[in-house]
């Protein structure tokens, strides 16, 4: 059985940072999987993503992205793309480490996921607040139909459910902005 | 000639750590540490109910989620003056125990190593006779001649491939670079196997979380782990003894590898006892509550100025009242808008940008006071202190670990050279040594109790109109943190975290003193102005964290050293 996982990263309190956490919840309450599919909001794990990668046979991540593009545009990264950012120097173990995540994963370990996609969306505001933008949350239909076809690609199926509410609690309660 | 160098690793977007140095003399004149990025998520909590404020604090960071929960939950049981029952405080304890542990072998083998050890040298070690060494400075049973062979057979497939760039901070082959081939390829070792036991210290607190990274079972007064002894579903002795037995297994790692390692490092670099001091002023609080109160902690707190260590001053508990009273945030050198320092409870953050300038504001970090002076914060404060009130655990490791430097080394290794560069991983170590014996104890006093027939894992929060402030402090893998808070008629009306590295890496205040990481820049020799390799050693020493706000993946991602002539 083939071990699969969709992977949201992102910081809900950073505005459109957290739209990866969001799709990720939107499937789960929208879709049942196959045993093998695990989702996870994994929220901003720097360099313990590689604790959550490792073994894997397929991993899609969906992450917010500046890539320059309209907000809300999705562009698709697979396992090359991103390695050409690994960097020269780190100042910390907390700074995204998608790269050296999947480096190290294949190089020292031995485990690299076998395949990986990364679902971008280019965000629009990273300010301190719970909610997308508009632009951004219209791109989330869109992400959830990406992962399915990548899950169609590798042959792995997966059930519509009766529709229940997303559980997004960060952005639950419509709260008073400050002043 | 004098050159200003600026580490500014990422481009754009992310919230992350810049450090600039003027370099005169092959030597730093002079240095500011700044934070590139506005976070003011403390916004976000004004207005929201006080019992939920811990979920979305464990969204600060993705690394330190728990850490940042656990302030939050004390912080609101401080302003309500509310007990913790002791089988909660041990649970507590125990996720709090294995994220540190977790986090300091990260912070050695993921980030630190590859500062002081040369991946260019492993393939001209020997693997037999590093094993022969490995097996003088230690038990472990993972050190044969195979096992390392098997690593340097990966390092040669690596750089016969030209993957080299995975060493993400790697300045390999440098000149302040001394470890013996062997070392190197043990160090390196070790670092393969690190993965496993970081992934089993985080087991555990996915157990008793019941997720990670963000825990679930937290609440204002207590936790929510039912205990049943006979069940599978809850907490029961099927899942303590899973727990006992990943944590036998990393406690192990951190006293016979980890530990080892960083003193077989050290003794190699002696000189690195003289740099990095800086800062002399430390701070650490109590953690580890023993009982439902917190009267009692099994790690100590407290101050030390200037050094003194003779004078040193405890805390008695970790909400201790010359704590609550001392601190203030200065904002002269930070973008917000603002005057005097500020305690806390009356903390703003209205941000006011500027631009980089070092005369006048030039960081989004602001300037944390205790009694108006910078402090230093982390492991090393907390063994300092420790040592100085003759906390009889931290004495027996850091006595253990000092005797180790000094026997490989061959010097005598002293209480005061720990002021430095090298003194921040020693202390790290040896608060992880601390930390591996107190899982035991405390997995014991939480079986302890519960064969006593305690089952009680909460106590109901009560909250009444008046306004009630309070602070939650945890002494965190990073150091001192406070989460500061102010509820009023069962609302947030103000919330402020102040955390390790806003200490550590703060900018000059109102007096132009220099925060921990800027003071202890000072004077660091620099070899090649190019490969700043030393400011590195010493910024990594504290484990910095700030980047982990934001995590936008950058398709042009670039780092840079980039130095220019002044």
């Amino acid at each position: 059985m083939k071990r699969v996982l969709i992977a949201g990263i992102g910081n809900v309190l950073l505005g459109d940072d957290g739209v990866g956490p969001c799709v990720v919840r939107q499937l789960d309450s929208t879709y049942s999987f196959d045993e093998s599919v695990e989702l996870e909001d994994l929220g901003t794990p720097a360099l313990d993503f590689i604790d959550h990668i490792a073994g894997l046979d397929a991993l899609i991540v969906v992450d917010s992205v500046d890539n320059g593009k309209t907000p809300g545009t999705i562009t698709l990264y697979r396992k090359q793309d991103l390695l050409k950012t690994a960097s020269s120097v780190r100042m910390d173990t907390h700074s995204p480490a998608i790269a050296e995540s999947l480096l190290a994963a294949d190089v020292f370990f031995g485990m690299p996921p076998r395949e990986v996609l990364l679902i971008g969306i280019s965000a629009e505001s990273y300010a301190a607040g719970c909610n997308l933008s508009e632009s951004v949350r219209a791109a989330i239909d869109s992400a959830v139909q990406h992962v399915l076809a990548e899950l169609a690609r590798l042959n792995i199926s997966c059930k519509k459910k009766q529709d229940c509410p997303s559980n997004v609690w960060w952005s639950a309660v419509p709260h008073p902005q400050p002043a | 000639m004098a050159k200003r160098i600026t580490i500014d690793p990422i481009t754009r977007i992310e919230g992350h750590l810049r450090v600039d140095v003027e370099v005169d003399n092959n030597a730093v004149s002079n240095a500011w540490a700044s934070c590139t990025m506005w976070r003011g998520i403390e916004k976000i909590l004004r207005g929201r109910d006080p019992r939920d404020a811990w979920l979305f604090t464990q969204r600060f960071c993705g690394v330190c989620t728990t850490v940042h929960a656990m302030a939050s939950v004390r912080a609101v049981e401080d302003a309500l003056k509310l007990e913790v029952p002791p089988n909660a405080q041990y649970i507590r304890n125990l996720i709090l125990i294995a994220h540190a542990l977790h986090d300091h072998i990260v912070h050695f083998y993921q980030l630190s190593a590859l500062d002081w050890v040369d991946v260019l040298q492993i393939p001209k070690a020997d693997p037999a006779a590093a094993s022969k060494l490995a097996e003088s400075l230690s038990p472990w049973t993972r050190n044969s001649r195979n096992e390392l062979k098997a690593a340097q057979d990966k390092v040669k497939a690596v750089a016969s491939s030209g993957q080299l760039g995975v060493f993400a901070n790697g300045y390999w082959g440098h000149p302040a670079m001394k470890l013996s081939p062997e070392v190197n390829l043990l160090a390196f070792s070790h670092y393969l196997q690190a993965l496993e036991y970081q992934r089993k210290a985080l087991q555990v607190v996915g157990i008793l979380g019941a997720k990670t990274p963000h825990i679930q079972t937290l609440t204002v007064g207590g936790v929510t782990n039912a205990i049943d002894l006979d069940s599978q579903a809850a907490l029961g002795m099927d899942r303590l003894e899973m727990i006992r037995t990943l944590l036998a297994d990393v406690i192990q790692f951190v006293q016979q590898v980890y530990f080892v390692d960083v003193c077989a490092v050290a003794a190699m670099y002696p000189d690195w006892f003289k740099i990095g001091g800086g800062v002399h002023n430390y701070l650490a609080v109590p953690d580890l509550p023993l009982d439902s109160k917190g009267s009692a902690y099994d790690l100590p707190g407290g101050y030390i100025m200037n050094g003194n260590i003779a004078g040193t001053r405890p805390f008695k508990t970790a909400a201790d009242k010359e704590f609550r009273d001392s601190v203030s945030e200065d904002v002269t050198h930070a973008y917000y808008h603002g005057g005097k320092p500020l305690h806390p409870w009356k903390g703003e953050t209205e941000p006011e940008f500027t631009g980089w300038n070092g005369e006048q504001k030039y960081s989004w970090v602001k300037a944390p006071r205790f009694n108006s002076q910078p402090m230093q914060v982390g492991p090393l404060a907390q063994v300092l202190v420790g040592y100085a009130l003759g906390h009889a655990l931290t004495r027996k490791y850091a006595d253990l670990a000092m005797g180790k430097v000094g026997a490989i080394a061959g010097i005598q290794v002293t209480p005061d050279m720990l002021h430095s560069t090298l003194g921040r991983h020693a202390a790290r170590a040896i608060r992880a040594a601390m930390l591996a014996e107190l899982a035991q104890k405390h997995w014991q006093l939480l079986v302890d109790n519960i064969a006593k027939g305690d089952f009680a894992v909460h106590n109901q929060p009560v909250f009444t109109e008046h306004e009630v402030e309070g602070v939650g402090t945890h002494e965190a893998p990073r150091g001192t943190l406070s989460h500061w808070v102010v509820v009023n008629n069962g609302k947030i009306k103000n919330y402020q975290a102040v955390v390790p590295s806003t200490w550590n890496a703060s900018p000059r205040d109102s007096a132009g003193a220099s925060g921990p990481y800027e003071a202890s820049l000072m004077r660091t020799p620099i070899a090649d102005a190019e490969k700043p390799l030393e400011v590195l050693r010493t910024i990594h020493s504290f484990d910095p964290c700030m980047a982990c706000a934001c995590h936008t993946f950058d398709p042009e991602g670039k780092r840079i050293a980039e130095v220019k002539v002044l």
